[in-house]
């Protein structure tokens, strides 16, 4: 199963100019529990991903809202001259195919 | 009296000690939901609260001192604000001014705010927070050691501060708090924590922080945090032990499971609010349904700083810039995308620089349909049917820009490649021209966390009493 079938929001944003966060939200306790246990969700497999040190990838679960939240530093701050993306509210696609 | 110091009266007046505060936008100057803001001066609420700005815009406003929003419409939604919070008499505080809270946009909201005072008939004193911070007191605080990054940007230097068009800091409670000793009726600050907003009136008044902040945080967005998410105005209630929360849409829901996943937007951690004088901590907040509209929150804790900071921001001058649009739908122009563009790049750069002379431009291409978005690592595996290509020139002058990006449009047109069966032109133009100038570029090169002794010095107030 694919991430994009099982979550319920999958999204990124600037979190700063300087940061990129994605917020992974799941509809039930067990669907959380499945996130929570993916291999592509772990601070290596994104690291590889998004091409940023495993060290610099924060992966924070929140319970209370059934989601998991990953924060990595932008590969140069938001709005730069080669930035492809201001607001980083298109760069959680890669996520969207990850196998659970 | 004003009404800051009416409202204080009037809370150390009364017995229930709870104080009612509404959210009326989370981004002034796009528009103000009319019926939600009409149902939010119903229920008279103590103070009314707007943010108007943001980092998410980019740097250009920052650096350039222009507002993002549209003159007409942010002037529209300020005279709503404040004729609402005129006529309930309420304290009417609004941050960020501008887009981005430097001087020039201070300024310019502030001459939005006289203009409407004297066109409405209004009379109010009004205290302004300034949020810049001079190069010289950075500089200053890196020769301390005092300033540190926060991200990618290198260690922040004095150049650094210098080279800023702007720079500003952002202005915490503390700020708005010793504008409201001053009694005013409306607040204007320039760049702002938006919590500082909405938590400077509970503490004024006593209440602790840890939950004065955790509701600022929500209500800052207006009805963002309710199911289905929107920004009509909100309503929080505050008391001693938590807050509760109602979006004044009744097509909205402020449930617990979407007020607790609001902690999670646009924050890098969504367990802690980092403040100017300390952190809020929320990973032991609890989330109650009141009924199926409104949910009460509880148990956030307040962690104090050691020394206070400041989040300073500064956006440096680049060039002009100017851009080229043009689409394409030739599979063997398409085919060979990248190399096609690096060859008309080399191309133009013979044609407009002098010979052994470095180009005084930058020119770069985002290819729509591969890889404009994202950078992916592989090239898809059926090519698209079509792509656009925006070329983008940054260079010392708007004509040297527009220069750049009309050659680079006549040779891509014209482009003779291997295999190239349409020798009458490779692009599409969607109308000309298709060389546009887009005004000056700039970068964040300040974005960095100064510790100071003492937070007031650097964001200081002036008082004006307008009279219509």
């Amino acid at each position: 199963m694919r991430l994009m079938d099982l979550a319920r929001v999958v999204r990124s944003k600037n979190a700063g100019p300087l940061n990129l966060t994605f917020d992974i939200m799941f509809e039930t306790e067990a669907d959380y529990a499945l996130g929570l246990a993916a291999p592509g969700l772990k601070a290596e497999a994104v690291s590889a991903l998004y091409g940023v040190s495993a060290n610099r990838v924060s992966v924070i679960p929140y319970p209370t809202a059934l989601a998991i939240k990953i924060t990595i530093p932008r590969a140069e701050a938001a709005g730069g001259p080669r930035d492809r993306d201001v607001y980083g509210a298109q760069q959680h696609v890669p996520l969207l195919g990850l196998e659970l | 009296m004003n009404a800051a110091f009416k409202l204080r009266a009037r809370f150390q007046a009364s017995a229930a000690k709870t104080l009612k505060l509404v959210g009326a936008s989370g981004q002034l100057g796009y528009g103000v939901p009319e019926a939600a803001f009409e149902a939010a001066l119903a229920c008279r609420p103590d103070m009314i609260g707007a943010d108007m700005g943001s980092t998410d815009i980019g740097p250009t406003f920052l650096g350039s001192g222009a507002m993002a929003t549209s003159p007409e419409q942010t002037r529209k939604d300020l005279a709503r604000l404040l004729a609402g919070a005129r006529a309930i008499d309420a304290p009417l505080i609004v941050g960020s001014a501008g887009s981005a809270g430097a001087g020039p946009h201070l300024d310019a909201t502030l001459a939005m705010v006289r203009d409407i005072a004297a066109a409405e008939g209004l009379s109010f004193r009004l205290t302004v927070i300034r949020s810049d911070i001079p190069a010289a007191t950075a500089a200053e605080a890196v020769r301390d050691g005092r300033v540190r990054s926060m991200g990618v940007l290198p260690e922040f230097t004095a150049e650094a501060a210098h080279k800023a068009a702007h720079l500003v800091g952002q202005a915490g409670t503390e700020a708005f708090v010793r504008a409201l000793e001053t009694d005013p009726d409306v607040i204007i600050a320039g760049r702002a924590c938006d919590t500082g907003i909405y938590a400077a009136i509970p503490e004024w008044l006593g209440f602790e922080p840890a939950a004065a902040t955790h509701m600022a945080k929500i209500v800052e967005c207006a009805s963002l945090c309710c199911v289905p998410g929107g920004r009509d105005s909100i309503l929080a209630t505050l008391d001693r032990a938590g807050f509760e929360l109602e979006s004044m849409n009744p097509a909205r829901a402020a449930t617990p499971m979407s007020v607790a996943a609001h902690s999670l937007y646009e924050q890098g951690d969504p367990h802690q609010i980092i403040e100017p004088a300390g952190v809020c901590m929320v990973d032991t907040a609890r989330y109650a349904a009141l009924d199926d509209r409104r949910t009460r929150v509880e148990g956030a804790r307040w962690v104090p700083a050691e020394r206070p900071t400041i989040k300073l921001e500064g956006a440096e001058y680049l060039g002009e810039r100017a851009v080229l649009l043009a689409g394409s739908a030739d599979p063997r122009f398409i085919d060979r995308i990248k190399a096609n563009l690096e060859e008309v790049a080399d191309v133009v750069r013979g044609l407009v620089c002098e010979p052994g002379v470095a180009p005084d431009y930058e020119l770069f291409f985002r290819t729509y349909g591969l890889d404009a978005v994202f950078p992916w690592p592989n090239a898809p595996e059926t090519p698209p049917r079509e792509i656009f290509i925006l070329g983008e020139c940054i260079a010392p002058s708007q004509e040297r820009a527009l220069a750049v990006v009309k050659s680079t449009k006549q040779y891509l047109l014209h482009h003779g490649f291997p295999g190239r069966l349409s020798t009458s032109g490779n692009i599409a133009f969607p109308f000309t021209p298709p060389e546009l100038s887009a005004g000056p570029a700039y970068r964040f090169n300040v974005y960095h966390l100064m510790t100071v002794d003492d937070l007031a010095p650097h964001f200081p107030i002036e008082v004006e009493d307008i009279r219509a």
